[in-house]
């Protein structure tokens, strides 16, 4: 453990890759890790890259990071995948989409699956940021899906998110009914060479004009990413909304809040699990489980029982 | 119209059908629903009601003739047998030039050469993406030296040629050394004949990579290749449309001809575009079909296809010479059918898909070694391969009359459906924007991952049988099976005659010819005389493709 | 949160066989794993991207003959980073009798390409059962 610590503040990414393996699955080696390496340096930029499935995520974080690299930034990526909700596995496939990363130096990339928990989901990809920004990490991007609540969860660590769509009107309903259109801070759409790139543009122009966002207007850009077109503006526009971030005290509210989430995060997971144990165990809250299920007692008394009692102990 | 059956009759055989079935058949577990491999539904009996409609003049006719249903030839095997080809590569081109004489000595009658994987995706043997596979699953050709190597004292402008090049960019590099060979020997470039693969879905969908060019580059390398040869090369085919590995990575009898009919439709666009004649090009193009075990559907499927083409020729394209119009393939049968237990059983299982492309009309037939799923074939594999053949063109008679399956009700209906079929797919493709689109947007790469998904749930649920595996499962243990040894010093041969060559040769003709390429990569001409500067300079297959690599950029290959 | 098992799945060198791989992929998140798939790769990127994912397997897969060249390199480009517990299996067209030479050198497990994908998993399940008792 020490020596993993040791090679962790070495800079040493074997290091990394094990530490937040132990992260990732929650083990008690990964808590204990995540108490020793509490001082985020807050220093990363963290962005969240969202969009509809086909959109060309994963293509554009690619050139995105390919380009920071050339500018001397270390890069962590972070992609979220869905798992499925009927085997419980997942296909982790955002890695192979960013093969031209393998070989760059500086890039560290780590697929995670949404494993569908009480929101750990977001609290474990928040403590991953977190070290990865201990490790040094200049900018992590968060790539996931935007549909369900653990990714919109997930999304929400970051300090500037980037939607990304395709020409045509489906995907814009779409994700406006996903809510996420509400958190983004910059428009990108994607494959502007498509018919219709135009026409999303202007539409996505009005919505943001129609919003009730006054802090920030977020602008909207267009990229061609397997061309590597309109990469540069798509940098260009993060660094304004980072100094944007900074100079309205933005970005380190953002940093308390992540610290504040984490720990009721943790603290619900710890309630949670010796409460669990508890009414797992203890043969008198059986009996009130029992009463519960054969009616005899009303739900809402017995949770209160339960709790009071617990508590107490 | 010549319809054969007349309506009266059509109706009195349905209607004692339905009466058969009622007082005859009473046996019900002949109600359970049958599938051909493709989905086809499969009825217990088949009578002339199932081919009502058929005009058999307009419909068969007659062999070497239109529709070609029943064979591209007038006098089909009578007049010339398939060719017999068995694919051989291994090691550095010396092993292989040995295993050619050895197969020629031994009744083969043509060459047909497989190449190692870096050749294939473009590197040279002393690249670092070659390490471990110089000479491993084929031979090794790293430059025109190699080539003459490889052919030294075959007689090349007597025997054919099949170069299994795979992909496009590999083709026309070595075409282009080929021919430079020829020029070499003083043989004029008309008397070469044979065949090479060039298919562009081989490079971007059907095999995966570490470096991918975009499709579309691949598909004017392709194209490329084609135009060249239709120009330079009269008797060569420049193109075998690859349906085999289709097959192989995950797709139905009907996909596997849809895809390379589909791609045979682009290209001809494609080449109309640049200026071409359709029937100046159109009588080279050939077909590359993998047959099953479901035998009359793969029959079905050779017959089928043929019509299909002649349509898309005749209707599409309105090619004129009757050559254009008749489609021509190569069949192997199915690598993926063979098993790893009870490795003899498969000897009968590619006997039985030997005949069924016998029966279909196959110009060129190979038959997989039974070690396929141990490693590369023995000598003593391959010979069985050519005796297998050998049995099926002198010992079973059925090489003597065309197309005897024709008339069969079963045959004519399943030949009839899958042609439906095959035009349905073609449209699917289509309508999604033809097949580089479908290749681009990863389509078709979920199309083929379905399909063998689906089929390895099939083989483990039992649905599916296979003899020796999930049906009468073997119980003895694995078969002591010789397995083939490569030459582990290939790489290190190719190496030093690497190092060798790249003193010796003029480097700054090497460059300028390497920088015209990189120029023309940009311009709409065909690359293909820039690419044989280069091969005659002794620039390498490596050097060539880094350049389309740098020119054409990379291409994510789509997950699928 | 049961432990949920990580595998990271990779083409070996310039072996162009998607699709066993790709199959086994897909069956493989049906048994309740979670798979990174890396198309292509070279021991280097295969290790470093094994380290990365955190994964606890590599399956390796092989048709294309550079078994015995490239396979147990992955294990010794592991061992010189140190790490012992990422497990390495292979699969695909592999000579019998090349087996114990691969299972030596440090390859977990060497799967034909008749093996029922049930059969990896629970020798896996099984594998890193016995590693969490250690």
């Amino acid at each position: 453990m020490d020596k993993l610590m040791e090679t962790f503040e070495k800079n040493d990414p074997v290091a990394l890759g094990r530490v937040l393996k132990e992260v990732e699955s929650q083990s008690e080696k990964g808590y204990e890790i995540l108490k020793r390496t509490n001082k985020e340096k807050g220093k990363a930029h963290v962005i969240g890259i969202t969009g509809p499935p086909g959109a060309g995520k994963s293509t554009l974080t690619s050139k995105l990071c390919k380009q920071l690299v050339n500018k001397g930034f270390t890069i962590g990526i972070i992609c979220v995948d869905p798992t499925s909700p009927f085997t419980g596995g997942a296909l982790l496939g955002d890695r192979i989409r960013m093969q031209e990363l393998a070989k760059l130096p500086n890039v560290f990339i780590k697929s995670l699956a949404t494993r569908g928990s009480l929101g750990g989901m977001a609290h474990s990809t928040a403590d991953i940021v977190q070290l990865m920004d201990s490790f040094g990490k200049d900018i992590i991007i968060i790539e996931t899906v935007g549909v369900g609540q653990v990714e919109f969860d997930v999304l929400e660590i970051s300090d500037s998110v980037v939607l990304i769509g395709v020409p045509g009107l489906g995907d814009a309903i779409q994700t406006v009914k996903a809510g996420i259109m509400e958190i983004a801070d910059i428009y990108v759409v994607n494959q502007a060479d498509r018919p219709g790139a135009d026409e999303s543009v202007k539409d996505l122009k009005l919505m943001i004009k129609e919003s009730e966002r006054k802090d920030w207007k977020p602008s909207v850009l267009k990229t061609i990413a397997t061309e590597q077109e309109g990469i540069s503006e798509l940098i260009d526009e993060l660094e304004r909304h980072k100094t944007h971030l900074i100079t309205t005290k933005a970005w380190e509210k953002k940093r308390k809040e992540r610290n504040y989430n984490r720990f009721v995060g943790r603290l619900d997971e710890i309630v949670h699990e010796s409460v669990e144990g508890q009414f797992k165990t203890n043969p008198k809250t059986q009996s009130i489980i029992e009463q519960v299920k054969e009616g005899t007692m009303n739900p809402f008394s017995a949770a209160n029982k339960i709790a009071e009692y617990i508590i107490k102990s | 119209m010549g319809q054969l059956f007349n309506k009266e009759a059509i109706e009195e055989i349905k209607k004692e059908k339905a009466r058969w079935k009622e007082e005859t058949l009473k046996d019900k577990s002949g109600d359970k629903e049958y599938f051909t491999d493709s989905g086809i539904p499969m009825d217990l009996l088949y009578t002339p009601a199932d081919i009502e409609d058929m005009d058999y003049l307009k419909d068969n006719g007659f062999s070497g003739e239109s529709p070609f249903t029943r064979g591209v030839y007038p006098n089909m095997y009578r007049g010339r047998l398939f060719t017999v080809r068995q694919i051989a590569g291994f090691g550095g081109p010396e092993d292989t030039n040995e295993r050619f004489k050895f197969l020629l000595n031994n009744g083969a009658t043509g060459t047909s050469v497989v190449l190692d994987l870096p050749t294939i995706r473009g590197y040279d043997s002393d690249d670092k993406e070659a390490e471990g596979h110089v000479g491993a699953a084929g031979v090794a050709i790293d430059s025109l030296d190699d080539m003459e190597a490889l052919y030294d004292g075959i007689p090349i402008d007597e025997i054919s040629t099949n170069i299994v090049t795979h992909l496009p960019s590999t083709t026309v590099v070595l075409m282009a050394m080929f021919a430079a060979l020829a020029e070499k020997r003083d043989i004029p470039l008309e008397k070469l004949s044979g065949t090479n693969q060039n298919d562009f879905l081989m490079e971007t969908a059907i095999g995966s990579s570490l470096e991918i060019l975009p499709p579309k580059h691949c598909f004017r390398l392709q194209c490329d290749a084609i135009e060249y040869a239709s120009q330079n090369l009269p008797r060569w085919n420049p193109v075998s449309y690859n349906g085999y590995n289709l097959r192989e990575a995950g797709t139905t009898a009907i996909q596997e001809v849809a895809c390379a009919l589909a791609n045979a439709i682009a290209t001809t666009e494609e080449l109309i575009r640049r200026g071409n004649n359709v029937d100046a090009f159109a009588k080279r193009l050939s077909f590359f079909w993998n047959l099953f075990n479901d035998f009359f559907e793969e029959i079905a499927k050779c017959r089928a296809s043929r019509i299909v083409y002649k349509e898309i020729m005749e209707d599409r394209f309105n090619a004129e010479e009757k050559k254009s119009k008749l489609m021509r393939f190569h069949v192997q049968t199915g690598g993926i059918t063979l098993t790893k237990v009870e490795p003899y059983n498969n000897i009968a299982r590619s006997a039985i898909q030997g005949l069924a492309a016998t029966l279909g009309g196959a110009q060129s037939l190979h038959i997989d070694s039974f070690d396929e799923a141990y490693s590369a074939p023995t000598e003593e594999s391959a010979l069985i391969s050519i005796r297998t053949q050998q049995i099926i063109q002198a010992e079973t008679n059925v090489v003597n009359t065309v197309d005897p399956l024709a008339g069969s009700y079963y045959v004519e209906n399943l030949t009839n459906e899958m042609a439906k079929r095959i035009r349905n797919y073609i449209e699917e493709i289509e309508d999604k924007g033809g097949i580089v689109k479908v290749v681009e947007s990863g389509w078709l790469h979920r199309e083929i991952s379905d399909f063998a998904y689906q089929m390895q749930q099939d083989i483990e649920s039992g649905e599916r049988k296979i003899v020796g595996l999930n049906h009468f499962p073997t119980e003895k243990s694995d078969t002591e099976v010789e397995v083939f040894r490569y030459p582990e010093e290939a790489e290190k041969r190719q190496k030093d005659k690497l190092e060798k060559l790249r003193n010796k040769r003029d480097s700054q003709e090497v460059e300028m010819k390497l920088n015209v390429l990189r120029e023309k990569c940009h311009e709409d001409t065909n690359l293909m005389p820039y690419i044989k500067d280069a091969v005659k300079a002794y620039c390498t297959l490596g050097e060539i493709e880094e350049v389309f690599r740098e020119e054409f950029g990379l291409w994510q290959f789509p997950l699928a | 949160m049961d432990k949920k098992i990580k595998i990271v799945t990779v083409k070996l060198g310039l072996d162009i066989h998607w699709r066993g791989i790709v199959v086994l992929s897909r069956m493989l998140r049906d048994a309740g794993m979670e798979v990174v798939y890396l198309g292509n790769q070279f021991p280097e990127q295969i290790v470093e991207a094994a380290i990365q994912e955190g994964a606890d397997v590599i399956g390796l897969s092989t048709l294309g003959g550079n078994h015995m060249s490239l396979g147990p390199k992955v294990v010794e480009l592991l061992r010189e980073k140190g790490i012992d517990d990422i497990m390495v299996i292979m699969g695909g067209v592999i000579p019998e009798e090349d087996v114990p030479a691969l299972k030596e050198k440090g390859i977990a497990e060497v799967f034909g390409p008749e093996t029922k994908v049930d059969s990896i998993v629970s020798f896996v399940e099984s594998e890193l059962e016995k590693e969490n008792v250690k």
